[in-house]
Formats: structure tokens, sequence, C-alpha cells
């Protein structure tokens, strides 16, 4: 999931000087997960615009906004609404408020769309509902068959991929003794499954090539995914 | 001269360092370094020490080899993708440098930029394996060079660090990456150097024991708090003295004489790292004899 934590409201709401008669949009995927862009978290948004003095039009949270074919499904039907509004605010990734500017821009309107949250990683639910981490980058050159399944590119605060820094102390990090040190993790797993020579073998400068912005994939029948 | 030069003497070889200004005006700095002429084999010229912005060490290094002193320029991958290292490493090579320390680098959270993009494209073995690469003619890309950058290499290494299993597996693929000698981390407790003495020789490659002039029992709290990597034991901060500047001298030189004769057996020599007090080491390096 793409984790998400709400902005400031005082930052949303100078984006929203001079726009009235607004329409909130949540995302029923990561940021319902999270709890910053689902249901309860849009009720939340309508009623803190209403208490600022904000007109709301329209609310609701599309099963995926960064799928552009749920956020069409989820504002066809509002479509009256959306020409009207003054802004869209939306309560989801950075992806979920581009492709709901796609949205409003496929019907030729030209809509300011605001952010709501701020967009912080690539998460994992690690305790349901509660515990969210960022475990992986999305490097394009995944590593984890050779360190144990434990990603130094993201866990390392410095993405080492040869071992750990002189920082490491007792396990921890040298940015923030509370986390774990990535390549310590790694050491013991690859000693317990008795595979310590992949750790010894020198890894190569990483290829960033393959972290390009930004990156696309095309599915084809005959073709399958592939990467430009 | 490369160090590996003195080291294949058989000399006793000894290193001191100064930090490079922040600001422009490096009269400190030179200041700093005289009373190291003729006292020591080198001087390192640290990096963005602790991630605070300074003086660049490459700038640092040259001025310090035009005024006589044979530099250890170190050079950190916090800060600069694998061209500008690469670029820096032909710079110091032009320049007539001779010895690079090649180093992680401290996080840019423990610095004065803290809201810096780290850069950290290679790591310190990387690192080390492009530089000796550069000594064979070649860039990281296999592109031919036009004049090689030969330098004697060197790694760094942390005794102090707990487990030490994962250090070591690293600091193995340091040497085979390129290093050519090791200067350590702080070391306090001889006992402790010697256990890790004992791990390191089968690599194979002289190790400098660095020596830390602890000024007083405040700076090792500090130390302790907020220096990545450094840890003064509670038995050497009793040890230290508080008070008056030459009464903590005094202390720091005599703890630093007694350290060095006990760590000469275990080690090819020794990094001292007087923080800003110069004017101790001579004194150290005549009462080690």
């Amino acid at each position: 999931m793409i984790g998400t934590i709400g902005k400031p409201i005082d930052e949303v709401m100078s984006c929203l000087k001079d726009r009235d008669d607004l329409f909130v949009v949540g995302c029923g995927g990561c940021a319902k997960a999270i709890h910053s862009g689902g249901e309860v978290e849009v009720a939340g948004m309508v009623e803190e615009l209403t208490r600022r003095g904000k007109r709301v039009i329209a609310s609701g949270v599309p099963e995926r906004t960064c799928y552009i074919q749920h956020t069409r499904a989820f504002l066809e039907p509002l479509k009256d609404k959306v020409a009207r509004c003054g802004a869209l605010v939306v309560m989801g990734c950075g992806g979920a408020v581009q492709i709901v500017r796609q949205a409003t821009e496929e019907w030729g309107l030209v809509k300011p769309v605001v952010s709501a949250l701020n967009s912080v990683g690539h998460f994992d639910t690690v305790v349901p509902g509660h515990e969210f981490v960022e475990q992986c980058l999305e490097c394009g050159d995944c590593l984890l068959n050779r360190t144990g399944a434990i990603c130094p590119v993201t866990r390392c605060a410095k993405g080492l991929l040869n071992g750990p820094c002189g920082g490491s102390q007792q396990g921890r990090c040298e940015v923030n003794p509370e986390r774990e040190c990535a390549w310590i993790l790694i050491y013991n797993r690859l000693e317990a499954l008795g595979e310590l020579d992949k750790m010894a073998a020198y890894q190569p400068p990483k290829d960033f090539s393959k972290m390009t912005r930004p990156r696309r994939a095309v599915y084809d029948e005959n073709a399958g995914v592939t990467l430009g | 001269m490369k160090l590996s030069a003195l080291f294949e003497q058989g000399r006793f070889v000894v290193t001191s360092e100064v930090g490079p200004p922040k600001g422009s005006d490096v009269s400190g700095m030179l200041r700093e370094a005289a009373p190291l002429s003729g006292v020591v084999d080198a001087v390192n010229v640290t990096d963005n020490q602790s991630a605070v912005m300074r003086l660049g060490s490459l700038a640092a290094a040259h001025l310090l080899k035009e005024n006589g002193f044979e530099p250890v320029y170190q050079l950190t991958c916090r800060d600069r993708n694998r061209l500008a290292l690469q670029s820096d490493l032909l710079s110091a090579a032009a320049l007539g440098l001779e010895n690079v320390l090649c180093l992680t680098g401290d996080h840019v959270t423990s610095g004065d930029h803290r809201e810096a993009k780290p850069v950290y494209d290679l790591d310190s073995v990387q690192l080390l394996q492009i530089a000796r690469t550069m000594g064979e003619g070649r860039d990281a890309a296999g592109n031919r060079l036009a004049g090689k950058a030969d330098f004697c290499l060197g790694a760094v290494a942390h005794p102090g660090a707990e487990p030490q299993g994962p250090q070591m597996v690293k600091l193995e693929k340091k040497v085979r990456a390129g290093a050519r000698f090791i200067q350590t981390q702080a070391v306090f407790e001889p006992e402790m150097f010697a256990r890790f003495a004992s791990r390191a020789s089968s690599l194979g490659v002289p190790i400098l024991a660095g020596v830390l002039l602890v000024k007083s029992k405040a700076m090792a709290r500090y130390l302790n708090e907020k220096v990545p990597g450094v840890h003064v034991p509670e038995g050497f901060v009793a040890q230290l003295a508080d008070g008056p500047a030459d009464r903590r001298k005094e202390t720091a030189v005599r703890l630093a004489v007694r350290l060095i004769r006990e760590l000469r057996p275990l080690c090819a020599g020794v990094h001292i790292m007087p923080l800003g007090w110069t004017d101790l080491v001579p004194e150290i390096v005549a009462g080690i004899g």
C-alpha cells in the first residue's frame, strides 16, 4: 500500500482560499487502510471544512482512487457536482490526486485539485489497522534473493549494499536507535540459512537507471508487460 | 609519499588529523596543523566531518601538501554520486595527493544540514573497488583514463562495534576491494583492540589504531551521545580530568601515551585524533619513543 498522512489543515486551507462549493474525494484502498482517507476521515474533513466556513457540495470514497476506472465510476453519477464545484479536495496518495485531475480533464473541466495528504512511502501492514512499515523502495532491481529477504536499499538508512556502517551498534541504526540495523538482521538471517557467503560476495554499485523516473508499464496480450 | 611505503619499511606509523574550517579562511587550519610538522607521518583531512558542512577536504588536503605535509585525503560517500567521487579522485591525483581514506560517512541527520538529501550512490566497499580500478587506468564504466589515479587506499574499521561478525565480513570486502591499510575508530581499551587485531590479522594489511584525545568528562558524554561509532567507556571517563585546560591537557597526554604504548605491539601504527589539540601531539609522539 501507499502510506499517507494528513497535511496540516492550515496548508489545505491555504490552497482553498477564494474557493468554495468543495468536493471531497477519499480513497477506499490504501488511504482507508491507514486511516487517512476512508469514509471516516472524509466525513471528518467535511465537518472541518464546514466548521471553517466552507460549503461542501459532495463527498465520497471511490473503491480505489488511483485506478482511473474506479474514479470515473465514482464521479460519473456526480458529474454535475464536479462541474459546479470550486475545487476537489483529494484524501488519497499523490497518485490518487493526479488520477482525479485526469478524470476531470477527460471531461474537459479545468478544476483545482487539492491534495489533503502527504504520501510517505510504499508501506506494508505488519499489524492490521495499526502498524505500517516501509520495506520496499521499488528500486527496479530486487536484491532480496541475496539478502535473506530483508531489503538493505530500504531498511538501511544509507542504502548500503555491502554490509553495516560503523554507526551500527548493538544491532541499532546510527540514524535512529529505535530502528534495527538492516545489515545485522541480514547477517543473522543469512547465518541461520547457512548463506553467509552471499554477504561475503561483493555487491557492485546499484543500477539506478532502473529508477529513472517516471517509470511506465504497458501490458499487451502478445508482448506481456513491458517497461518504458 | 604513500603510507604503504612507510608500512613496508616496518616503521611504526603515526598519523594525525585536522578538520577543514567552516568558512574559506584556512589560516586557522594551517595553524592547527603546524605542530604536526615533522612529528607525524601524515595528516588526515576530514570530509564534512559529522555531516557538518565545511571547506572541502580536497582543497584542504592540497593546501596541506603545499605546506609540506603528507595528507590523507578522506572521501565519504554521503555527499557525492559516482561521477563526483571519481571526478574528485582524478582531481586529487592531478594535485599529487597519494593517500585516500574511503568512508561511508555519517548520515546527514547527525550534521548541520539535516534536510539535505543523503547520496550514498556508492558504499565504502564500492568506492574502494572503483578507486582501485582508477589506479589501473579505468573508470567505473570501463572507460580508459588519460592518466591513472593511483593512490594508497585506506579503509576504516570499528573494533568496538557489536556484533563484530557483520563488521568483519565488510572489512574483509574492503580489503579485497583495494584497501592497503585500515584505520580504526577510537580505541580506549587495549584488550578489545587485541581481540579485533587478532581477527583482522588474517587480512594481511597494516592497522592504524585510532587514538582520540578526549578533552573532558563532558566531551566524553557528548561523544557517547552524539557521535556515531564512538564510545568512551566509563572506566576511561573516570580517568579524565576536569577544570583548567592545562590540567586536562596533561591528563590527555598521559592517557594517550599509556594507551599507545599498550597498543603498540598490536598494530602497525596509530592515528591520533586531537580534535583541535594538535599542540599535544609532539609530546605524545615523544612520549611513545
